[in-house]
């Protein structure tokens, strides 16, 4: 997008983007919302949309565009408030957020209006298809890049495994992964659930693998994001980032029980006055 | 079986089946050593912690991997060990739909799929987290038996009757926070024995599921406008109550199906799948879902579009009669 965009500018986006998280979930009443899952890849996403990806809000389905997928679908908020940021969505519509008969539901379901290029939700399967998209672009000797958002809880999913194969397989050096590690899924701790080496599991499968250890961190997620997008290994790539789930607001931070759950408004006017101040 | 009181009834309909189910699997453990729990990353939402607190031993979480989760209960079933695996019904049964059949229908395994949430209950999360097909597609499995709740007495007295139960079982969970009470006594529950829940002679509503509370609604708004209705519970889809059915054939005017899921291979399509070897049995219409992808909304905003109401039900049968 902007040549202009700088660190700091996309910073301060990454901010406004949390505000969004937290009004579209408080707006969503007693429908509660995933806040932790979208407050970790905050940063991630912000990178994308502001700096990474070429795309234009005003042509959502140019052919050259650069294809985000969130394959990690109950993160949404983070993906709309990249939407209503850049242009897609007006604020209006974001807080139907939920709302009855709104095309903005809890995961995202497909509308190239708005710039959603898939429905996802079902864990695994945004991540499969994302391989479909990077091998259609080969076919059809497009230049584009497939950018996809995975959780780290979403490994534990086959399907992952197995499209991950069929990748390197394919040489879809045009599909970039980012795994967003916050080491929460739903249950408990990812480590307590499925302790695995995700390094080694995608370098075993033969990706190019870098390891962000500040995923929260806007310089470090965008020099890793801009290295992969420029790299000649042939390979696809994956960006394993280390990153807080509930990132930004105190209480939700590593925590499991704001995995998903509805915000009253002593705990939004606490958010909101954090996220101010911080 | 344990006897519960009214209070924990009011309980568990305020909270709604995860709540039954979670407390009912406690008590399976006292009761059958050999019954283990196996979920997918959903202790909380299915609420399992229970459980897993009680028997940590016998509580096994696979990880975000439903097809693993499917052919790991199955290796437990063949060793003889009796599992209840535990999933979102909008995943499980369709993501290991081909486990479901080769591991446990094709082997007859002693073991329960349970499925929580079932239909629109999800409401806001979307389309992707609505099971409109779950039945439609163990229905098609052999040896699977299909259990479709009514109330939370009967989550509770089917989860035990799982226990015993021979072959595989799939036990489709309905009914959220206000899950209404049809059983507040005892009563008896068997596998594949519809209860006639009302009597009456022109309409037949056979339901199952949480919506037996709207079907027996709905019969009472038509008896003030003089029309008879019976009400079925036909908490098992499969096998079907046979007896019953040929009973309503006999002796109702039009038949209406009432379930939180596709109009095709569900509920109406079992009943739809039995009348056609009868000629001159009554006209059968279908309260569903719909054939379609649904709006988003909350689940009494979808039930209301679907005219899964009382209201609703009542003007489909008058408009059919
Ligand atoms: C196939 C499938 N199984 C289960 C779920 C329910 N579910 C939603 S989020 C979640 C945990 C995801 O954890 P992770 O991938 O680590 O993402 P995070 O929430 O930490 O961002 C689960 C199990 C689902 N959406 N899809």
């Amino acid at each position: 997008m902007d040549k202009k965009i700088t660190i700091e500018s996309i910073e301060r986006e990454a901010a406004v983007m949390r505000r969004h998280v937290i009004e579209m979930g408080y707006a969503a009443g007693g429908r509660g919302a995933h806040f932790g899952p979208a407050l970790s890849s905050i940063e991630i996403v912000a990178s994308l949309f502001f700096k990474v990806m070429n795309h234009n809000p005003l042509e959502p389905t140019m052919t050259e565009r650069d294809r985000f997928i969130q394959s990690k679908g109950h993160a949404c908020l983070s993906y709309y408030a990249a939407l209503v940021e850049t242009g897609y969505i007006t604020k209006d519509q974001m807080y139907t957020f939920k709302g009855d008969g709104s095309f903005l539901s809890g995961h995202p379901s497909r509308n190239m209006r708005y710039g959603i290029e898939i429905s996802s939700g079902s864990l695994g399967n945004g991540f499969a298809i994302a391989g479909g998209m990077a091998k259609a672009a080969k076919i059809k000797k497009e230049k584009h890049k497939v950018y996809c958002l995975v959780g780290d809880g979403e490994c534990n999913e086959g399907i992952i495994w197995e499209a991950a194969m069929n990748g390197a397989k394919s040489k879809l050096d045009n599909l970039i992964a980012i795994v967003d590690r916050n080491g929460v899924q739903l249950a408990g701790k990812t480590k307590d659930i499925m302790d695995v080496d995700l390094e080694a599991l995608w370098k075993a499968v033969g990706w190019e693998v870098l390891i962000v250890k500040e995923g929260n961190d806007t310089a470090s997620i965008l020099k890793a994001l801009e290295k992969m997008k420029n790299s000649q290994s042939g390979k696809p790539h994956v960006i394993i980032a280390n990153t807080t789930k509930g990132k930004g607001v105190s209480f939700m931070e590593d925590s499991i029980s704001w995995h998903a759950r509805p915000l009253n408004k002593e705990d939004y006017e606490q958010a909101v006055s954090e996220l101010e101040n911080a | 079986m344990r006897k519960v009181p009214i209070e924990r009834l009011q309980e568990w309909s305020k909270l709604g089946h995860r709540t039954v189910l979670g407390e009912t699997l406690v008590m399976l453990g006292a009761d059958y050593p050999e019954m283990v729990t196996v979920t997918a990353d959903l202790t909380p939402t299915a609420r399992l912690t229970g459980f897993k607190e009680a028997y940590p031993d016998r509580f096994y979480d696979v990880g975000i991997a439903e097809q693993n989760m499917i052919d790991f209960t199955a290796g437990l079933a063949v060793e003889g060990i009796r599992p209840f695996a535990v999933g979102l019904a909008a995943i499980v049964p369709m993501r290991p739909a081909e486990q479901m059949r080769v591991a446990l229908g094709y082997m007859n395994l002693n073991a329960t799929v349970v499925g929580i949430e079932a239909g629109v209950r999800f409401g806001p999360l979307g389309n992707t987290h609505y099971a409109m097909d779950d039945i439609a597609v163990v229905r098609a499995i052999p040896n699977f038996t299909i259990v479709s709740p009514s109330d939370p007495l009967q989550v509770h007295k089917a989860l035990y009757a799982a226990a015993e139960y021979d072959g595989p079982i799939y036990m489709r969970l309905t009914g959220g926070p206000g899950f209404p009470i049809m059983y507040p006594e005892d009563f008896d529950f068997q596998i594949g024995k519809a209860i006639e829940y009302r009597k009456g002679s022109e309409v037949a509503f056979i339901s199952n599921g949480a919506l037996l509370g709207e079907a027996v609604a709905a019969a009472e708004i038509l008896q003030t406008k003089g029309i008879s209705v019976r009400v079925i519970d036909m908490h098992t889809v499969k096998p079907l109550d046979t007896v019953m059915l040929d009973k309503v054939f006999s002796e109702n005017k039009l038949i209406v199906t009432i379930e939180e899921h596709s109009p095709i291979g569900g509920l109406g399509g079992a009943v739809a799948e039995y009348k056609a070897g009868f000629s001159g049995t009554p006209k059968q219409v279908f309260a569903s879902l719909g054939d379609k992808f649904q709006k988003l909304g909350d689940h009494a905003f979808l039930m209301k579009e679907n005219g899964l109401t009382a209201s609703g039900l009542a003007a489909l049968a008058e408009e059919n009669l």
